[in-house]
């Protein structure tokens, strides 16, 4: 028992270091070549150069990404309440499931972002149009999750509710909602990456504020290194956001 | 005697019932999904009709028909740039990830090294480097093919490698036990476990090419429906919009239809 655990310590520490060595090796070589090739500079600039960057413009690129980020989050929070209610509420009626359920499953497979133009012809150029955007994006995944979750409670259990006449509002509340946990949260999982993608494509098509905007605005100049930096913020926001929203 | 009929009666009587219900089932699931789709559209078109809502706002269902119908060419024109970005920059991800999938699993020190990154860059908006691949690439279909690739690699890069990390752990110590060779094993052994995962990894993968694809094109592109969508936007002409989407949707749809039925056969083929 001991040398097991000992082993899997080791492991995850031997882990841990290795990857962290190769990004380290991998950043270090980045500048090397980034400095010794100064054409090249302005298509990948070297780390220092982009760190440089933020310290820079900090306090430009943080009002973007508050706005990039207070969206986003507004946008993944509504559609967390919107996706939850409408999967439980799908889950209740077999032939209301299997009357939308293809449905979802074939908006999983399209390519909702084609959609975001529309959006923009709906309710403008403003925050409206991506915070609608972004819930859109996010919320199938979640109504998903929560459906196929609801679905999944064992039947003995739900017999044995039904045998002790427990109420169908305690038995979602104390039964059915805490088994379907693991499956809303893998969809919350998806659901925040896609928020923060339907945000950022939001921003690239309105071209009026965010770190979206600032990336392709940067890159339409050949500011490659401020490209990088708003990449870099949007990463913090995306790993922010994740942690927040999967802290059981 | 007349119970043993009376019991093989009842028996026939079930297996009627049973019958039934099954036909009755997978009628309830053809039948209310196709008539709730039909439903939606009369309502749209109904709505579109009753509330007077103008076309630029939501054309009704008829006219997107219509404006499909009316831009065939048109549509076609942009759909072969999309459709072959897509293609291309899938197949470039296929190839890159099922190597790096099968390097991480060969090797235990690039499996400790790369494959945190590769996890890691899981999470990371990778939508938001579009604009650096047009500065990279330039304007050209050479930024599309690379972008698209590089959205859809990282789910093919993760499927296969857990997809070879999930072989059965008896099935190794047999061949261990006959003394396979490593290389024979992933051949032979730990590749054809990997497939299901591969196709699983694929199937978001494909999806995710589609956008990448679309979204190459709303920044950079000259062609491709996802330019056209932003053109028509641009002056909208929303049913325009919505018989490009409609169009990109049913090539989206084919595609993952491929891959379901080669997913399908392959499984028959190798699992009985």
């Amino acid at each position: 028992m001991m040398t097991d655990y000992v082993i899997r310590s080791q492991n995850a520490v031997r882990r841990g270091v290795l990857s962290i060595t190769f990004v380290g090796l991998l950043v270090l070589a980045w500048e090397v070549a980034a400095r010794r090739n100064t054409g090249a500079a302005t298509a990948i600039p070297p780390p220092s150069e982009i760190s440089d960057i933020i310290a820079r413009h900090h306090g430009l690129l943080l009002q973007q990404a508050a706005s990039t980020g207070l969206e986003c989050a507004v946008g993944f929070f509504v559609a967390v309440v919107c996706g939850i209610l409408l999967g439980a509420l799908i889950a209740y009626s077999t032939s209301v499931s299997a009357a939308l359920y293809p449905h979802m499953v074939v908006f999983q497979i399209i390519p909702k972002i084609a959609l975001a133009p529309l959006f923009i012809v709906w309710l403008g150029v403003g925050t409206q149009s991506r915070l609608a955007f972004t819930v859109f994006s996010a919320f199938f995944p979640i109504a998903i999750g929560t459906l196929t979750g609801l679905r999944t409670t064992p039947a003995n259990v739900i017999d044995l509710c039904r045998a002790t006449v427990a109420p169908h509002w305690r038995v979602f509340m104390a039964v059915r909602f805490p088994f379907a946990l693991p499956h809303i949260f893998s969809g919350l999982k998806v659901a925040v990456t896609m928020a923060l993608i339907g945000e950022i494509v939001g921003e690239f098509i309105t071209a009026q504020i965010g770190l979206g905007y600032i990336i392709k605005f940067a890159a339409s100049n050949m500011e490659t290194a401020l490209v990088f930096a708003a990449v870099v913020l949007l990463c913090a926001i995306g790993f922010q956001h994740r942690r927040l929203g999967l802290r059981h | 005697m007349s119970s043993a009929t009376d019991r093989l009666e009842f028996r026939s009587g079930a297996v009627r019932t049973l019958w039934f219900s099954v036909g009755v089932a997978t009628l309830r699931a053809v039948v209310l999904p196709v008539a709730t789709g039909v439903a939606a559209l009369i309502a749209w078109e109904w709505a579109v009709w009753a509330l007077h809502i103008p076309q630029v706002v939501l054309p009704s269902p008829s006219l997107v028909v219509h404006s499909v119908v009316a831009n065939a060419g048109l549509l076609g024109a942009h759909l072969v740039p999309t459709a072959m970005v897509t293609v291309v920059g899938f197949v470039l991800a296929m190839l890159l990830g099922t190597a790096i999938g099968i390097a991480i699993a060969a090797s235990r020190l690039a499996r400790d090294m790369v494959y945190p990154c590769v996890l890691a860059f899981q999470f990371v908006p990778k939508i938001a480097l579009a604009p650096l691949f047009i500065v990279w690439f330039g304007m050209g279909l050479e930024s599309r093919f690379a972008f698209s690739a590089f959205i859809s690699f990282f789910p093919i890069a993760v499927a296969m490698t857990s997809g070879l990390e999930a072989t059965d752990r008896r099935t190794l110590a047999l061949c261990r036990s006959l003394n396979a060779t490593p290389r024979r094993v992933l051949l032979h052994v730990r590749i054809p476990f990997a497939i299901p995962f591969l196709f699983a990894g694929m199937k978001i993968a494909i999806t995710m090419a589609v956008i990448g694809t679309v979204v190459g094109e709303f920044i950079s592109s000259r062609s491709g429906l996802g330019y056209l969508i932003l053109n028509a936007a641009s002056r909208m002409q929303t049913d325009l919009i919505l018989a490009a989407i409609v169009v990109l949707c049913a090539v989206g749809l084919v595609l993952y239809g491929l891959i379901e039925a080669a997913d399908q056969i392959t499984s028959r083929r190798f699992r009985g």
